[in-house]
């Protein structure tokens, strides 16, 4: 990342640089800042003008009262919502990429046809687009206010199978799989030992897109769950419509959701970062 | 990412002969695998891609009502809404508020993949921090921008108020609402954007520039003529991914209403998605929904087509 | 009829094959956490009570306490899911009866939703099944009937009735130089017209904070107090159809709306949103229209320390009948025996004198009303108010206005317009026909 040789500072950062990145990186910290200052507060406080600007001394106080509070389900929303993600996000990588090496690295008729209609199905939003017959579908099999329900249309993913398409056609040489076909490799093997290892950075960031979409999704739990079983986010919004003026439980309870994603992002944030951007640019 | 499809890869040889069974074994595998691979996904599809779009055109060709009654109604539940003005103003929101929360966002994105594409000290940290903002929940960020643009105890309107602005009702004026929501989507995803262009950036080799600022060639020249047309691939994914979330935004403009689909006491930004769920689930009429859900769709083959042009155009026809 | 059985054909037919993705798609089974576990003998029952409103509304929280305490076997869990009763509680509740799931075991519903209830017999348990039949005796013929659905079957039994105050906040009007003894104050508005030229002179004062919270909660007074008037219609005549551009108490009622827009009195914030209970508890508005429930909605939303800052006040233009609830038990729920009990419980005698001296709400038992509890009671947040006086008179001679079965849609519509002229959103010339237009729209 030295571009050394080129005119006098190409490649050097100028103080507007420097400035720019401190502004965005300010904005980006505030409102996360925003809310563990007031969820460390009163409710006086937080509807204070000016506004307090320190964190006070309350956080763990109301991070109990949230998870004491039994109708805030908030445990459970936890816990459902890293189930939700975590389901969805292996099918979806695995079917993928079975799909992606298929459709990159065989041959078979049909082929051009058949991932075409998958580039133009990656435009219809199902979730939402569906909503109506999914719901009565869900009703009709007694599957409402299930995780079940949030889990199957979103196993679907069209932008999966094309992003591992690409990616596979990218990091994975037409001549190593007819070598290890030459040797009588099946398949199967292939996938295993040829394509599934040169893939990895696809995954990774198919797997963070997944996880993040599943994690943050909104209108269908909101309209297939009901409250005693919700996702985090379902949580977090029966939260801010049962406690309306309680304003330090409920920020309590955004940062708790937040606060277990900020961890497994510090802790892997070099593999995530790098995952991203491999991924990014390969496919 | 590139939106072109390969050709076929060259056909693969077959495999050295030996065995009759395991000559069999080896046929079926080269002939039936391939489809074996794909068939989970298309499986899925019959049932959650093909029976809901096939369904909600079922449905919207019916009139459900609350009382339980169902009428087939034809095309009457698609003529009613076009005539629909909440249906328009939610087309017009919609639409207003992805130009308001999709252009900056991309221009901001762009200008900060640019900054960290320079030498810099604590380059990870400095690219989680602008990532930073995508792992948090998108109902948690909404309810903490909510409190922020609150009319009356509202830091925004605090911090405006020293320039001597009179406190805005940020949920009842249209165009305040449409900024704080563009905000609030801003804010999630310009820092994602901008690490998805720095990695574009970053395969656009740097003899390139070096040979345009010999040339003389100014930064923004350089900006305009090379990063630009080069990132085009990158371009085409990122404004596809913002079309489609853009066109069926929900979950900030519902928690900025306090979760109550209707965006404002006359729909000031109400989006299309919530209008579905308005109509579905809260007046009942399934087939309405249902019908708004196709119009939502035409809507978004439309944005991705314009967007698709528009991209053409930056990068000129290579 | 056609469309519905072949849905559920094509929902059969995919019910296999989907279980098959589910469960080897994921390699692991999704199961609800939060199913209710039903078995073992040893295992207290749990009815989940779902009740909606902002503060204290219903007021349970006491005679849950004193039932759980006192019932090992039969466990009251209470929910209360949310301020809004049209926009968010009655649509997501007629979604879970519809399913067939997702209810609680006892869901309390607002006068607003009772044509609709009625008119579904279907999604409630029969409580005369349960051996309340008799409770016919607690109640006036209106309340009492309105819980008797379409086809005779007793489903709702009523919980409180409106009644009608102004709740004031003494501390704004001590700052207004007006008088802050409830009957001086009460002496000062004798006619709605009267309350605006009180007012006007509040607001001479006072400059931070307004005369009252916005104009739908006193639309929704002077409304009721007009359909009164009008053969006790509001949105609805009794065939169901609209009359909002024929009944004069609509009309009425909106021209008083916009007087007080049109005069700054109002703080434009819309009823039962959470920054109208922030209002209420940083004294940004002086009156709120306060039928009997509304009284723990505003201690509530004002928190303890306010005690004693707010008092209630005879409103203009005599009494009047806005809200009031009723309980149900859906027949989805898998404890109809312990439910109906508990709505027994919470709709007696006992528990509504108890919620009304506590809270305020006022009993729609006829035995409650009578109880020396009751008419004697004052209410210690709003400074020992003699409630009991103030309601408890008035109680007997209640009229119910009768409500449409879509009457929450044509509510929300025409208060989101009502709103909407305060807050900028509609223009003031235009709204009337707006009103009527989107009252029609919802009507549908």
């Amino acid at each position: 990342m030295t571009g050394s040789t080129g005119g006098p500072g190409l490649w050097n950062a100028t103080v507007m640089t420097k400035v720019m990145l401190a502004v965005a990186i300010v904005l980006s910290a505030f409102p996360l800042y925003w809310m563990l200052v007031i969820a460390s507060r009163t409710n006086d406080d937080a509807v204070e003008v000016p506004p307090p600007f320190l964190p006070g001394g309350n956080l763990g106080d109301n991070i109990q009262a949230v998870l004491a509070n039994e109708d805030a389900h908030f445990m459970t929303g936890l816990i459902n919502s890293f189930t939700v993600a975590t389901v969805v996000t292996v099918s979806v990588v695995l079917i993928s990429t079975l799909a992606g090496f298929s459709f990159s690295r065989l041959h078979f008729r049909g082929r051009r046809l058949l991932l075409l209609t998958i580039l133009l199905t990656m435009m219809v939003p199902l979730q939402q687009m569906g909503v109506v017959p999914l719901y009565r579908l869900m009703v009709d099999l007694g599957w409402t206010g299930t995780l079940t329900a949030v889990i199957l249309p979103y196993l679907l993913n069209g932008f999966g199978v094309f992003l591992m398409t690409q990616y596979t056609e990218q990091a994975v040489p037409n001549e190593l799989v007819e070598a290890a076909r030459v040797d009588g490799a099946s398949t199967m093997r292939i996938w295993w030992s040829v394509v599934l290892p040169a893939v990895r950075p696809g995954m990774a960031v198919l797997g963070i897109n997944t996880f993040m979409l599943l994690w943050n999704d909104y209108m269908w739990p909101m309209i297939v769950l009901t409250p005693d079983n919700p996702t985090v986010q379902i949580a977090i919004q029966a939260l801010n419509e049962r406690f309306s003026t309680n304003y330090v439980l409920i920020f309590a309870g955004t940062a708790l959701s937040i606060i277990p994603l900020i961890i497994v992002f510090i802790a892997f944030g070099r593999q995530i970062v790098g995952g991203i951007m491999e991924g990014a640019v390969k496919a | 990412m590139s939106l072109h499809l390969e050709k076929a890869p060259l056909r693969v040889a077959a495999p050295p002969p030996q065995g009759n069974g395991r000559r069999w074994r080896s046929v079926l595998d080269i002939r039936a695998m391939p489809y074996v691979l794909i068939s989970p996904y298309f499986v899925l599809f019959a049932f959650f891609g093909l029976f809901p779009l096939a369904f909600t055109l079922w449905y919207s060709l019916y009139d459900y009502d609350l009382a339980g009654t169902t009428e087939w109604a034809g095309l009457g539940n698609y003529v009613q809404l076009l005539a629909d003005d909440d249906f328009w103003n939610a087309v017009v929101n919609t639409v207003g508020i992805f130009l308001l929360a999709t252009i900056p966002q991309l221009l901001l994105a762009l200008l900060l993949a640019n900054a960290l594409n320079k030498r810099l000290r604590l380059r990870l940290t400095i690219r989680m921090s602008v990532l930073l903002p995508l792992v948090t929940s998108v109902v948690a960020v909404a309810v903490v921008f909510t409190q922020l643009y609150a009319r009356d105890w509202g830091l925004v309107n605090w911090v405006l108020s020293w320039f001597g602005v009179d406190p805005i009702n940020w949920r009842a004026e249209r165009l305040p609402s449409w900024l704080a929501i563009a905000t609030m989507v801003d804010w999630r995803w310009t820092g994602y954007n901008a690490i998805i262009f720095l990695a574009g950036m970053q395969t656009i080799p740097r003899d390139l520039y070096e040979a345009a600022s010999i040339d003389g060639a100014s930064r923004r020249r350089q900006f305009w003529q090379i990063t630009l047309p080069m990132l085009r691939p990158t371009l085409i994914f990122v404004v596809l991914n913002s079309t489609i979330g853009g066109l069926t935004l929900f979950a900030e403009p519902t928690t900025f209403y306090n979760g109550n689909v209707d965006g404002g006491s006359q729909g000031q930004f109400q989006t299309v998605a919530m209008f579905i769920v308005k109509q579905g689930f809260r007046e009942f009429d399934y087939g309405y929904a249902a019908a708004a859900a196709w119009l939502l769709f035409l809507l978004i083959l439309l944005g991705a087509l314009i967007n698709f042009l528009f991209v053409r155009r930056i990068g000129g026809t290579r | 009829m056609t469309t519905k059985r072949r849905g559920s054909l094509t929902a059969a037919a995919l019910a296999a094959t989907a279980l098959a993705i589910a469960s080897c798609g994921s390699g692991t089974t999704a199961t609800p956490t939060g199913a209710p576990a039903a078995s073992g003998a040893a295992e207290p029952v749990t009815v989940r009570v779902q009740v909606f409103g902002g503060g204290e509304n219903f007021g349970y929280k006491n005679a849950v306490t004193k039932w759980n305490a006192e019932h090992k076997d039969v466990q009251i869990k209470l929910e209360v899911l949310t301020d809004q009763f049209e926009q968010v509680y009655w649509p997501q509740m007629i979604q879970w009866l519809q399913a067939g799931k997702g209810a609680g075991d006892v869901v309390g519903i607002d006068e607003g939703g009772m044509g609709l209830a009625k008119a579904h017999p279907e999604w409630w348990a029969d409580l005369g099944e349960q051996g309340l039949s008799g409770r016919q005796a607690d109640y006036p013929a209106w309340k009492w009937e309105n819980g008797v659905s379409a086809d005779g079957k007793v489903f709702g039994l009523g919980t409180d009735i409106g009644g009608m105050s102004i709740c004031y906040n003494k501390t704004l009007f001590e700052k207004a130089g007006l008088p802050t003894e409830r009957d001086e104050v009460g002496a000062l508005w004798p006619t709605w017209d009267d309350f605006l030229k009180v007012g006007q002179r509040f607001q001479g004062k006072v400059k931070d904070a307004k005369f009252t919270d916005g104009t739908n909660t006193l639309y929704n007074v002077v409304l009721v107090q007009e359909a009164a008037k009008n053969g006790n219609l509001a949105y609805f005549d009794k065939t169901n159809a609209l009359v909002v551009d024929k009944n004069p108490a609509v009309k009425t009622a909106f021209d008083f709306a916009q007087k007080m827009t049109q005069l700054g009195l109002t703080a434009k914030l819309r009823n039962f949103t959470e920054e109208w209970a922030t209002g209420t508890k940083k004294n940004a508005f002086a009156t709120v229209g306060c039928p009997s429930w509304m009284l723990g909605v505003v201690s509530g939303n004002a928190g303890e320390g306010a005690k004693g800052q707010w008092d209630v006040a005879a409103v203009p233009g005599g009494g009047g009948n806005w809200g009031g609830s009723w309980l149900a038990v859906p027949k989805q729920s898998a404890h109809p025996k312990e439910a109906a009990q508990v709505a027994d419980y919470l709709t007696s005698a006992e528990v509504q004198a108890s919620v009304f001296t506590d809270f305020g709400n006022m009993p729609s038992n006829t035995k409650a009303q009578q109880d020396p509890a009751v008419t004697g009671a004052k209410n210690a947040f709003f400074n020992d108010a003699p409630i009991g006086d103030i309601f408890a008179k008035s109680a007997a001679s209640l009229q119910p206005v009768f409500l449409g079965v879509k009457h929450t849609q044509v509510k929300n519509a025409i208060e989101s317009v009502v709103q909407g002229m305060d807050d900028g959103s509609v223009a003031q010339d235009k709204a009337w026909q707006q009103l009527v237009d989107d009252a029609v729209k919802a009507a549908g």
